[in-house]
């Protein structure tokens, strides 16, 4: 019983939103979708919540039990609660509270959250480039192509790098956009993007069929 | 040990110098540089150009506060185009982290700059949950999948979404990605709804869409920091990505040139070795 309903269900949510597909969105069974669709949001919402109640039980257990690096679990669980409690009153009570301009949402994002994730992300700059000093070695003809490449995509995606180019004669860097965007990765783009089509419409039809179970947890 | 293994086994902490100085020194000592428009960007441009004045439009913020350095230009590009056009501006996003609240920034503050008032000349819509559903849902009823804006307040009390049902009234899509939600706009909402769209992504995302282009699902496309100054230039707007266009490309030429010592350093350090032996 654990294992049939909610594989019958998956059967019959996806047959209804395959066979929407070749009705109209008035017809019954597009009306059905688009009720599956609104569903589907609503339960997504509570995945986001009890993603909250799963850091919240981890982080808890790890401060009261004072286990190694339980101040981080603390300030995570204060800024989880800084940022959605604000959030979710009613801007009615407070302009501080709710998600809009001037709330304690906004500021908190604006000015720590932003800054944060941004910085983070910057400092990948500083180790690609320790990286590709380090890595990036021209040892097989795959690799001094890719090195290649890389370098010429690099010097016509900056100005300075476009300016250098186009001191030789023959308009790199348009030839670059023509011949390696527009030409090589482009075929490879299409070909990962076809492939990985056709390998979710399977896995989809795997689920649908109930021969695919690991998201009921089982193998 | 030779000069070439020492070039090789160069402290860490010195390339992490060099990359600081690269960024900070075009701040102290700004040097221009010809910035060439690619083809792509001017397609996105005059696609931008051909939306009739005063249609209705939606920006989508797809894109995390992490690369906002690279995407937020982009969309301030957008709304200084459209609001030009007497445009209005329906935002969405589906990146449950930052996305609505970088649209509630961008669109307050460009508001600000051309006297726009929201509820009458811009919406935000805010985050729902799960993109395929909420783009394909959008195409019944943009009501039913967002009842409220960003705010909570209901779009029946937004006079903008008076006239708004679902993709049939929007005349034209502006997709701003860091990640592969831009995929879902073109395979659903472009492909199912007919709604010309282009496109902003970062430059690791942006080869990814040139097949979109080509295609014709994206109607042009802007790469990276790059794309967004080359955008900037074609508005007259002399924005952030202009300005860190300079950073950018010193750190370029600094890792090709760390990638070629590297690389004359692991050969000839390697040579050395054969001949001492």
């Amino acid at each position: 019983m654990r294992t049939t309903i909610p594989v019958a269900i998956a059967f019959l949510t996806g047959v209804i939103v395959v066979l929407a597909t070749w009705f109209r969105d008035d017809s019954f069974i597009g009306g059905l979708k688009q009720e599956l669709i609104i569903w589907l949001t609503i339960v997504g919402g509570f995945t986001l919540l009890l993603g909250v109640v799963s850091i919240t039980r981890v982080s808890w257990g790890s401060i009261q039990r004072r286990s190694d690096g339980w101040g981080y679990k603390a300030l995570t669980l204060l800024g989880v609660f800084a940022m959605a409690i604000p959030s979710v009153l009613s801007p009615t009570w407070s302009t501080a509270f709710g998600r809009a301009d001037g709330s304690i949402y906004d500021w908190l994002f604006n000015y720590l959250q932003m800054p944060m994730m941004s910085t983070m992300f910057a400092t990948l700059a500083f180790y690609i480039a320790s990286a590709a000093y380090r890595a990036f070695r021209a040892r097989t003809v795959e690799a001094t192509l890719l090195l290649i490449t890389a370098t010429l995509v690099m010097l016509w995606r900056v100005p300075m790098g476009e300016y250098f180019l186009n001191l030789f004669p023959g308009d790199i860097p348009s030839l670059l956009n023509t011949y390696i965007m527009n030409g090589v990765n482009l075929a490879v783009q299409r070909g990962i993007m076809i492939g990985a089509a056709l390998g979710a419409a399977a896995m989809s039809l795997r689920i649908m069929l109930g021969i695919e179970r690991t998201y009921m947890g089982k193998g | 040990m030779s000069f070439w293994d020492k070039v090789e086994g160069i402290d860490r902490r010195w390339i992490y110098l060099m990359v600081g100085l690269m960024v900070l020194i075009p701040f102290i000592f700004p040097a221009k540089f010809p910035i060439s428009i690619t083809p792509e960007a001017q397609a996105l441009f005059d696609a931008v150009e051909a939306v009739p004045d005063g249609s209705t439009v939606m920006v989508v913020f797809d894109y995390y506060p992490s690369t906002a350095a690279e995407c937020e230009p982009m969309a301030v590009g957008a709304f200084h185009h459209f609001f030009r056009k007497n445009c209005k501006i329906i935002t969405l996003s589906n990146i449950p982290l930052g996305g609505p609240s970088m649209a509630e920034t961008v669109s307050r503050d460009m508001a600000v700059q051309y006297g726009k008032e929201y509820g009458l000349d811009f919406v935000n819509l805010g985050y729902k949950y799960g993109y395929v559903a909420v783009l394909s849902g959008m195409g019944v009823s943009i009501e039913s999948i967002f009842p409220t804006d960003n705010s909570g307040t209901p779009l029946s009390e937004l006079p903008l979404m008076d006239s708004i049902v679902n993709y049939e009234q929007i005349a034209f899509i502006w997709e701003i990605a860091d990640n592969a939600t831009a995929d879902y706009w073109a395979s659903i909402v472009n492909a199912q709804y007919s709604v010309p769209m282009v496109c902003g992504a970062t430059a690791v995302m942006a080869p990814k869409f040139y097949a979109f282009v080509a295609a014709g699902q994206f109607l042009g496309l802007l790469g990276g920091m790059k794309g967004a100054a080359e955008y900037e230039l074609l508005l007259n707007e002399s924005g952030a990505a202009v300005v860190g266009m300079g950073a950018q490309s010193l750190v370029h030429l600094l890792i090709i040139a760390l990638v070629i010592l590297g690389n004359l350093g692991f050969f000839l350090g390697r040579r050395y070795r054969e001949k001492k032996r």
